[in-house]
Parts: C-alpha cells; structure tokens; sequence
C-alpha cells in the first residue's frame, strides 16, 4: 500500500523518465547485451548463418601476443598523453584564475588553446601525415638546416608514429581540459584563499590544501572521461598511417583491432564483439577503480558505502 | 616569474595556432561528395562506387532510360572505407541496388551469399566475346555474379629520353629484351644508377612490383584452408630488399606524393636535388587514369609528356580492374540487370565509353547539373574482345599514342589480354596482402630480421582469419 501510494505521489517524475529509460533501453542497454551475445558466436556479415562457439573468440584473442600488444598501445598512448596533459593544464589553470597575477585576455587564450579541438582529426591526421612523409616538408627543413645527415622514413619507426599520436592526442584534449579545470577552480569561493592568506599560507600551499581538495570531484570527471575517450583511442592512429597500426603495429590500439576485425574481408563481428566485451569491462574496472581511489574519504557517505 | 609564464603562453600558442592554420587546406581532400536529391516520379537505382569512373555510364544510363534516376554515391577505399560502408549497409534499407567491386576485394563477395546470381546476362557476355578470365573473376563455383566493362592486362612504361641516355636506344622492343625478367631489370637497375649517379631511379616504390611477382605465384595464398607462401613471394621480397639496400628505388609510397612527381620529374629529395624515375608499373587503366594526367607537374615547369613507351616488361600481370554486381535483395532487379548489361555488355556502350564520345557535353545534354570534370577521356581498355578488335587501329594517331611517342598502347594490351590468368584470385588476397605491407616495410627499413617479418605478418592474418590454418 505505501509503495502503492509513493508512486502516486511521484506519477509524474517517473512519466517524465520514461523517454530517457526508453531510449536508454534501446539505444544504451541493447547494444551492450546485443554485442556480448555476439561476442559468444562466430557471427560474419557475410554468411547468413551462426554459430554458438562459447569463449572460442576470447581465447582467440589471447592466443597470440596482437591482443595484449594493442593494449599495451592503448595504454601507453593514453598515460602519455594524459599526464602532460593534465600538468600543462592544470598550471595553466591555476596562472588564469590567480588573482596574483592578473593574466591579461584570459578568455583569448583559453580560446586559441581550444582551437585544435575543433578540428576534424581525419584533416589533423593527413596534415601529419603529409609533414612527415618521406618527400615531406618536415624531412626538407631537418636536412637542409643540417639536423638530419639525409631524409629519413618517420612513419616507419615505431617512437616516432607513437611520439606523434601522443602530441596530436595532446595538442588537440588539452585546451579542453584548461576550460573544464578552470570552470572547478573558479567555483573555490575566494573568501578560502583570503583567509588563507591572512594566515601567510604561499601559493603552493594554498594550491595543494585548498584547490586540489575541491577540485576533486572535477579530477575525477576529467580522469574518467579521459580514459574512456583514451580507452577508445581510434581516428588519429588509424588515419595516421596504414589504418592497421604501422609501423609495426606500434599504434594499434584495441578499437583500431576492433575494426579491423569488422572490415577483414568476410567482416567476422561475432570476433570484433569479443574485443569491445574485453575493452568494456577493462573500462569499466579501471573507471570503478577511479571513484574508489579518489573518493571523499571524509564524507558520510562513503563511511556509510564502506567500499 | 612573469617572463616564464609569457614564453611557455607563446610557445604554446605557436604550437597550437600554426599548425591549426596549416590544418583547413587538408580538408578540402576529405570532403565527400553529397549525393544529389531524388527526383520525382522516377524509378530510383542506387550505385555505390569507389572511383567518379562509373558515374559517366550511369549518366549514360538515364540518357537512355529517361524514366530512372541513378543516385550514384562514391566512397574512397583508400585504407578500405569503402569496404567498410558497404559491409555496414549490407541487409539494411540504406543498402544499394548496384556495386562496384574492386579487384582486391571483388572475389570475396562473388564467394559470399550477397550477390544476385546473373547468369542470365551470359549470353550477353558471349555475344559480346568478353574476356574469359574478366568472367572467371566475377564467378564462383559456377555460378557468375559480376561482370567488368574493363579488361586490365599489366605493362611496364619507361622514358625514352632516359632510356637513350643510360641503354643508347629507346627502341621498345630493344628495351623489352633488356628487361625481359627481373635479374635483367634489377641488373638495368643497377647501370641508371651508375650512370646517372644516383640520380635517377629505376623505379619510385619497389611496391611497383609486387603485382607482377603476386600475378605469377604458382599458387594461391590459400589452399585447402592453409596460409601457403609461394615462391615467388619469396622472390618478390627479396627483390624489394635489393633494390632498397642499393638505391635502385625512390622510396616514395604508391599513390603518394613522391610516388606521382616522379611521373613529372619534380621529385626533389630533401636537399633539394632533382631526382628522376626510369619506369612504372602500371597496367591499361594506368595510362589515362594515372600516367597521363600527373606527366605535367602542377607548376607547369616540368612535362614529360611525349616521352613515355610501353613493354610488357619482366613479368605479365594484370592489376585491379572494376567488377559490377547486384545485392540479392535489390527491390530493382530487372532494372538493375539492364544497368550491368548496359555498362558492362553492350557493344555500343563500350565502344563510346573507350573511344571518348563521353565527354562532360554528352553528359551535361542528359544532366544538366553533371559536375565540369565528369567525363570519360578515351583509352580505357575495355571487357569484350569485339570491341576491342573494332577500335584499335582508331587508336594509331590518338592523343595517348603521341604521350608514348607514337605508340599504340591499346595494340599492345589487345596482344596481352587473351593470356591474362586470373585463377589466383581469392577473396582473402586483399587482406593478407594488405597485412603484408607493413612487416615488408619493417623488414627492407632492417627494423625487422625475415623471419621476425613473416611471424609479425602470420599473427596479423590470424586475427583476420581466425578459420584459417597458418603453419
């Protein structure tokens, strides 16, 4: 009978949710089940028939050493690029919002520091392309200027393509997160920072005990978008070179293997799935890991959750 | 502090603004086409295509069939999108009537269950006498399902004024014994390098040759569901090697930069030296499509047309090639049909499509809004031996025999075709050859020992085939 009567008293809220739980059924929920049912069969858009072949696609993928080298890419590409990421950021931050030093077109630079962001990755990528190439204008400049003895193919050596992914990864993600940290720091009511300063507290201190503590739930939105977008990691390597991972698959990362799995000629998806199983749940324990690990640990509530 | 601050804002800044700048002028190359409205009251065929190629005949099409709009839509396969597109439509309501097919990736449809049976255009196919092996190709265990309007024998094109300079002669069939295999044509390789010193390069990318190594493997990549390396591969690769270690090659990348001002003698290296090409592989398409057209170098200063002759060269072979096919739910069956026999059977058509009568005028009386390069310039070396026969000697004073300094090229490939074999051809080539190009790179650049590149290439098919069995 309570129940009864608590949902009538919230009649309308729960008619408000249901287009989103609608949506979210058939648009969020169902290509989950969809593609982890897949994932169990040997599915290919090519034949009309499939089969139930259990975790055959799973051990498949830890068969041989392409699997974990794409995770390893992953990785190695996202940490990479995320760290000098989230440093440059975060000081460029904290100099735009101090009252100190009173910056001047704060709102100019910000803005031309998020303009790679704009750019659709297929041209930044061909435009690296061609920079690098072996006939490219990057070569001319090395050797005429003496850097380089004599031209050299960058696109074939593993640090470089690396090197290069993490740059454009980062050149183009770190004048979002400025805008995304400067919106947490703004939002620190300055009457903390006056006070501090009447107690002669210096900028490094006042950055480590009264900015990062509440920044925090702002870290952890960036982190974990972050590393899902990282985890997801496809336009720029794929474009940069063969769209396979060249050179020697040094940036094939777990989506590009996805796709490639997907496109091989008879477009075996029921393997592709295996893959996005495998990506989702890494995801998905790295992200919870995220929240446990930078959770408030003095608040109530999390007392209460007892992790 | 201040000072600090303000170079690291402008280092930044430089970084991010110059290189947003450059940006723009890339895109403009991404762009695709947006397919044009449908127009009322007209019966809709769908046409995928990869190239703007098939869009003249389809334009042709509705010239003869005022009643049907081709909506007519080109996706790039540059690093395969086009076959990704068209596995994704594959089923759906967005999928086409028509296909275009690749010869890379032709086989692996006419082996799937996807495409309509068309053996009722076979006699069609007779009537016109078109080349076995362009049949063979677009069937599958008897049952054909794709038809070509292009035959695509292979050559070998090679510049005259060079060949004078390092071989005293530019005589073709002088040349042709000079390079009649590919101990002979490394062996050449190695007298332009001496005598140009260094200047000239055999060839732009030794990727020139691995069709004509592939062509004349004794056997397929697959055999009876195993991964099989022919000899010839073997070959190929050590080949490549050779001509990198010595500098017999250009290293340019097919279809890239470097790869085209060769073609143009504007390729300069990174000192800034001029640096020249002796020959291309290319095969019948090559010609109008890719030689003649890049012979000029966009500045102008450089033109080389007039200076080019055609072999067979070290090896026959034959490359690419354009297949057509129907998906088997097109709701426009019958319609479709006629579109393939209409491009790809009739006599007539083939014969205005080699010959030039497709110009963009022609185009534009039947669609006013055809775009200004849409045409199909003559030369393209079609499917039916007929026609063939019928036009060649049209070709004796044609503007592509005075690019190969009076040659006729066209006699040429006419000579070749009846002896291109396309058995080799599976549906699996495309990927396995393309897993293959990146641990070749490793191994020619020495980041990778053989034996490192054939293991590095083995795990990369076995996750594309996980039915095959690779020793």
């Amino acid at each position: 009978m309570q129940t009864l009567a608590k949902f009538r008293r919230n009649y309308f809220g729960v008619l408000f949710l249901v287009p989103f739980i609608l949506a979210f059924l058939l648009f969020g929920l169902f290509p989950v089940y969809n593609t982890i049912a897949l994932s169990f069969t040997d599915t290919t858009l090519m034949t009309s028939n499939a089969n139930f072949i259990g975790l055959k696609n799973f051990q498949r993928l830890f068969a041989d050493g392409v699997f974990i080298n794409a995770i390893k890419n992953t990785w190695l590409l996202w940490i990479l690029n995320f760290i000098p990421q989230i440093g440059i950021a975060m000081l460029l931050s904290v100099w735009f919002t101090n009252a100190r030093l009173r910056i001047k077109a704060v709102g100019v630079w910000r803005a031309l520091f998020f303009l790679p962001n704009l750019l659709m990755p297929a041209a930044v990528a061909s435009l690296f392309f061609s920079l690098f190439s072996y006939f490219g204008p990057m070569n001319q400049f090395l050797v005429r200027n003496g850097f380089l003895p004599e031209a050299m193919q960058f696109l074939q050596s593993k640090e470089i393509a690396r090197g290069l992914v993490i740059f454009i990864q980062w050149w183009m993600w770190f004048g979002n997160t400025i805008i995304i940290l400067m919106a947490g720091m703004t939002s620190v009511p300055l009457t903390l920072y006056e006070a501090a300063m009447v107690d002669g507290a210096s900028a490094t201190q006042m950055f480590r005990h009264i900015t990062l503590p509440l920044l925090k739930p702002i870290l952890i939105y960036i982190f974990v978008t972050s590393l899902v977008g990282g985890m997801q990691m496809f336009d720029i390597p794929y474009l940069l070179t063969d769209g396979r991972g060249a050179p020697a698959s040094s940036i094939l990362t777990n989506n590009m293997l996805m796709y490639l799995k997907f496109s091989s000629s008879q477009g075996h998806i029921g393997a592709a799935s295996s893959v996005g199983v495998m990506i989702f749940l890494m995801t998905s324990v790295c992200s919870l890991g995220i929240f446990y690990f930078l959770r408030d640990k003095d608040s109530k509530i999390s007392h209460q959750m007892k992790f | 502090m201040t000072r600090k601050i303000s170079t690291l804002l402008s280092i930044l800044l430089a970084v991010s603004f110059v290189l947003a700048a450059c940006a723009p002028a890339a895109v403009t190359a991404t762009e695709a086409p947006v397919a044009p409205a449908p127009a009322t009251g007209k019966t809709v065929l769908k046409v995928w295509s990869f190239t703007n190629e098939i869009n003249t005949v389809a334009i042709a099409f509705e010239g003869k069939h005022p009643d049907v709009d081709v909506q007519y839509t080109m996706i790039p396969m540059t690093n395969g999108e086009y076959q990704t597109k068209l596995k994704a439509a594959l089923g759906t309501a967005d999928a086409p009537d028509v296909i275009a097919l690749e010869a890379s990736f032709v086989k692996s449809y006419v082996e799937s269950d996807m495409l309509a049976d068309l053996g009722s255009l076979l006699p069609d196919a007779k009537a016109a006498n078109t080349y076995t092996f362009v049949t063979d190709v677009g069937s599958n265990a008897g049952v054909t399902k794709a038809f070509a309007y292009q035959a695509t024998p292979g050559a070998l094109f090679y510049r005259r004024s060079l060949a004078i300079e390092y071989f005293g002669t530019d005589d073709p069939a002088k040349i042709q014994e000079l390079l009649s295999d590919m101990d002979k044509y490394a062996a050449a390789a190695a007298t332009v390098k001496e005598k140009s010193g260094g200047n000239t390069y055999m060839v732009a990318s030794s990727g020139d040759f691995q069709n004509p190594f592939f062509s004349n493997r004794a056997q397929p990549w697959v055999v009876d569901g195993n991964l099989v390396v022919d000899p010839m591969v073997e070959k190929y690769i050590a080949t490549a090697k050779l001509f990198r270690d010595n500098g017999y090659e250009a290293q340019a990348q097919q279809w890239q930069e470097g790869w085209f001002a060769g073609m143009n003698d504007s390729l300069v290296d990174a000192n800034g030296n001029a640096k020249k090409v002796f020959s291309y592989f290319l095969p019948t398409w090559g010609l109008p499509y890719v030689l003649a057209p890049n012979a000029k170098s966009a500045d102008g200063a450089h033109d080389t047309s007039g200076d080019w002759a055609v072999i067979t060269g070290p090896l026959p072979y034959q490359w690419g090639g354009t297949w057509l096919g129907i998906l088997k739910d097109s709701p426009n069956m019958d319609l479709a049909k006629e579109f393939i026999r209409f491009s790809t059977l009739d006599e007539e058509t083939l014969t205005n499509w080699a010959t030039g009568v497709y110009t963009n005028d022609y185009l534009k009386a039947i669609d006013p809004n055809v775009a200004p390069d849409q045409q199909q310039a003559p030369g393209d070396f079609v499917s039916s031996q007929n026609v063939v026969e019928k036009i060649t000697a049209s070709f004796d004073n044609s503007d592509l025999s005075k690019f190969l300094g009076g040659q006729n090229s066209y006699a040429g490939f006419a000579a070749a075709a009846p002896s291109v074999n396309a058995k080799l051809l599976q549906g699996s080539d495309d990927a396995i050859q393309r897993a293959l190009n990146d641990p070749i790179n490793q191994y020619l650049n020495g980041a990778m020992t053989l034996d490192e590149m054939w293991a590095a290439w083995k795990d990369a098919v076995r996750n594309e085939f996980p039915d095959l069995i690779i020793p």
